[in-house]
């Protein structure tokens, strides 16, 4: 059959997308003609564009890696998306109290705190699992809704200005933006952080490869019982992988938070955690897969805001559902028995 | 209809499994396969199956070739699959298992179990198999649910049938009652092939026989052009030697010994395994002997008493510690316990034990498992059932152990393998390992064992010598001597 052949699969995946994107687009009253350059211009076609992709992709890319260390032992991370905003909370808090410092410790302290937050929510999971065999699924989508409704109210109470913002962090502890280095990306909202997003699924992989925790998360994954009989610590390993991916996820919140915008408010981190899972999906945990993932799916996020005026968003996402399917369809692998 | 493979050839990356291989089966006729572990068996039914496609060669039906040979076409061509590992719904009945997948429907849609009924009855009447299809899977028995296993390829218009190891867990009654149901097929015109490495059911029941080894044919003709030894030479090499256990020293110390051990299913007020010495469990399956391996291993967790090694209380070490303190575990489910499918065969080896000189020391492993191909970047699903359970013993018996505790060691593996992997335990206890042998071979036991216990809902029944009576020992395991 033609369609078992990979490049036959990617061709009729790719014939997929563009005929939906079609289809909404006129449904929208647009032609898809305008709308495709228009898009492409606006999110690869300049240098601000190019940025914002940027921008969009770091996060993306740590987040799927952050998704990727629980699945590698058979964990879902639902949580992403409570673990980060209360991480880039607790930056934002932590950031904004540190004008004492010189840049060299107030930077370090603001994503240190970013990390631990997100692992310790992560780590609430991680324990039930362990230690009463709850579901992680069923819990992180608890503890989404709690990180929900403690936000805003730690921000009414102390933590914030009393509004739905923490006060602007210290200028020490923001990470640059790349507009410093190089004025064609003036105002896009790409930083620095773009080098964490490269070296994390990297760092990660080589953990997965070399360490002997990270190679027996990837035994527990696929049988914990086999693990358990031969002495492996498979609860230990479980919730390392868990408290990991949620430390992971905070450190997603510090390119939003330290990079861009200066401070935290409510709902801005809104949406990442679940489009790190799916980046963490189709980049199957291998690092150059996470990036070209999170680059995709920076480049449709971008290329939707652009035609926010004339396709609403809502045909941007159902877009946005039918690539990952398509991909999905077009990357499975050859079954090998 | 006759079916035969041409030039079947089948790779897995880089390993040959079947290689080069025509068969011809007849209709009218059982012809049996017959080889050791990871001679092509298994791969050759698949193929045939339709259930995996060929590197190269073909199917021929009838004398037509057949360029495309899928699942749907063999079934098309009435050729099936009877799977070792029966895919049936436990909550559902006989009947219901019939129809899943081919639910019989009315005008409405609604079901309509009657026909698909009176079709089976009369299938069960000519073959001679009695199921009874009101009954819920779950409360038939391992011989009942493969009739109707059987019976729902029949009923689905199977004239070609094909037997992945049928007998492999079924005791020598149960087997000849299946051989008996199978001429009845054959008799009535059916091509039956059966996949086995038990060579006394060769030469009892089936009229031709293909003989495999290392993936090429190595004989393929009349049942009777051969003589036994003739034939398992020709399947396994020089037949395999009897294994006996080394002389018992009385004096030896006491390394295994279980004080007063409690669990949900088991009770073993005391049992005593001296250095060097084997003891033998034996039971009818699911009497306990699970459990028992899982609360010495430390795998759970005892309601009560102890398990000491050398003498010294394992209470409250998990399973790395017991083994670090000289504890051996083989566990009776393989694919559970055993072995992590979709891991190489390298990190397989090194189970719980990564890190150090690991090359090294997975090579020796390896080598000393006698599993093949000695790769180990391969991963595990390119090995046979046989070969994995050479590399799970291979993990367990790397060092010298004060106890080894292993249940069914030799379940499913060839007969050459088998003989290998009982010199290992008996060199182990040589070497002054206690052994604990939890088997449901009889025969394996009293060839190995210097005594035996019986095991019988959890309890310990029975302590017989290894040369007791086969009639007395089958008593004790079926708890007469309880009372």
């Amino acid at each position: 059959m033609t369609l078992t052949r990979p490049h036959a699969r990617a061709i009729v995946a790719a014939a997929i997308v563009l005929l939906t994107f079609d289809l909404l687009v006129f449904a929208a009253g647009e032609s898809p003609w305008i709308a495709l350059s228009r898009g492409l211009a606006g999110s690869l076609g300049t240098a601000y564009g190019v940025g914002q992709v940027l921008y969009k992709a770091t996060s993306l890319a740590i987040a799927g890696a952050a998704f990727s260390v629980a699945y590698r032992a058979g964990l879902f991370n639902v949580g992403l998306e409570g673990q980060l905003s209360l991480a880039a909370l607790a930056s934002g808090v932590v950031g904004a109290r540190l004008g004492w410092a010189p840049w060299w410790l107030a930077l370090p302290l603001a994503v240190a705190a970013a990390v631990a937050v997100g692992g310790a929510w992560a780590a609430i999971a991680a324990w039930l699992r362990v230690a009463f065999g709850a579901h992680e699924v069923i819990t992180t989508i608890l503890l989404n809704r709690l990180a929900d409704a403690l936000i805003p109210l730690a921000l009414a109470h102390g933590l914030g200005d009393g509004g739905v913002r923490t006060g602007d962090v210290a200028h020490a502890a923001t990470i640059p933006r790349l507009s410093t280095l190089t004025h064609a990306l003036a105002g896009s909202a790409a930083s620095l952080a773009v080098v964490l997003a490269v070296l994390t699924p990297a760092l990660l992989d080589r953990w997965e490869r070399r360490s002997i925790a990270g190679r027996e998360l990837g035994l527990v994954g696929p049988s914990p019982d086999a693990c358990r009989a031969a002495g492996v610590p498979v609860a230990r390993r479980l919730f390392a992988a868990l408290t990991l991916s949620g430390a992971l996820a905070g450190l997603t919140a510090c390119g939003v938070v330290l990079g861009y915008k200066g401070h935290y408010e409510l709902g801005m981190t809104a949406g990442t955690g679940f489009a790190g899972i799916a980046v963490g999906l189709l980049g199957r945990g291998r690092p150059l897969g996470l990036l070209a993932a999170a680059l995709l799916v920076g480049a449709l996020q971008q290329a939707g805001l652009v035609l926010n005026a004339s396709v609403p968003k809502e045909a941007t996402d159902v877009l946005f559902g039918v690539v990952i399917l398509a991909v999905a369809i077009a990357g499975r692998r050859e079954e090998a028995r | 209809m006759r079916i035969d493979a041409r030039r079947l050839t089948k790779r897995y990356g880089g390993l040959v499994a079947l290689d080069d291989v025509s068969v011809e089966l007849a209709p009218g006729k059982i012809t049996a396969v017959l080889g050791e572990n990871g001679a092509g068996k298994s791969t050759l039914l698949k193929l045939l199956g339709g259930l995996e496609p060929a590197t190269s060669g073909e199917v021929v039906l009838d004398g037509r070739a057949r360029e495309r040979w899928t699942l749907a076409d063999a079934r098309d061509a009435g050729v099936f699959v009877v799977h070792q590992h029966f895919s049936l719904v436990p909550s559902f009945t006989g009947l219901q298992n019939l129809m899943l997948g081919d639910e019989p429907v009315g005008p409405l849609g609604a079901l309509r179990p009657r026909p698909l009924r009176d079709r089976a009855e009369r299938t069960m009447r000519e073959a001679g198999l009695g199921v009874d299809l009101g009954a819920r899977v779950s409360a038939m028995s391992l011989g009942e649910r493969q009739r109707l296993e059987i019976l729902r390829v029949l009923v689905r218009g199977a004239t070609t049938l094909l037997f992945d190891e049928p007998t492999a867990t079924q005791t020598r009654g149960e087997a000849s009652r299946l051989y008996a149901m199978m001429r009845r097929l054959a008799d009535g015109g059916a091509t039956v092939t059966v996949v086995t490495h038990h060579l006394d059911e060769v030469v009892a029941h089936a009229d031709a026989v293909v003989v495999l080894r290392r993936g090429r044919r190595a004989f393929a003709g009349g049942v009777r052009d051969k003589t036994i030894d003739e034939l398992a030479r020709l399947a396994l090499g020089d037949a395999p030697s009897a294994v006996t256990p080394p002389p018992l020293d009385h004096d030896a110390p006491i390394a295994l010994e279980l004080d007063a051990l409690r669990g949900r299913r088991v009770d073993v007020p005391s049992l005593r395994v001296r250095r060097g010495e084997i003891v033998g469990v034996a039971g009818v399956d699911g009497n306990g002997q699970d459990e028992l391996v899982e609360l010495i291993s430390g795998l759970s967790t005892a309601l009560g008493g102890r398990v000491l090694l050398d003498g010294a209380s394992l209470d409250g070490l998990d399973v790395a510690a017991r083994r670090a303190a000289g504890l051996g575990t083989v566990f009776a489910d393989r694919h559970r316990f055993g072995v992590v499918m979709g891991a190489t065969v390298h990190d397989n080896l090194m189970l719980g034990e990564l890190g150090g000189d690991e090359a090294a020391r997975a090579r020796a492993r390896l080598l000393a498992s006698g599993a093949s191909p000695a790769r180990p970047e391969l991963p595990i699903e390119a090995f046979s059932g046989g070969n994995q359970q050479k590399i799970v013993l291979a993990r367990a018996l790397d060092r010298r152990l004060v106890a080894l505790v292993v249940a069914q060691p030799t379940r499913g593996i060839d007969a050459a393998a088998a003989a290998d992997v009982r010199r290992r335990l008996a060199r182990a206890a040589t070497d002054g390992s206690a052994i604990l042998l939890l088997s449901s071979d009889l025969d394996e036991l009293r060839q190995l064992s210097h005594r035996l216990i019986v095991l019988h809902r959890g309890r310990v029944v029975a302590e017989l010598a290894p040369d007791v009576d086969e009639a007395a020992l089958g008593r004790a395991m079926l708890g007469a001597s309880a009372a």
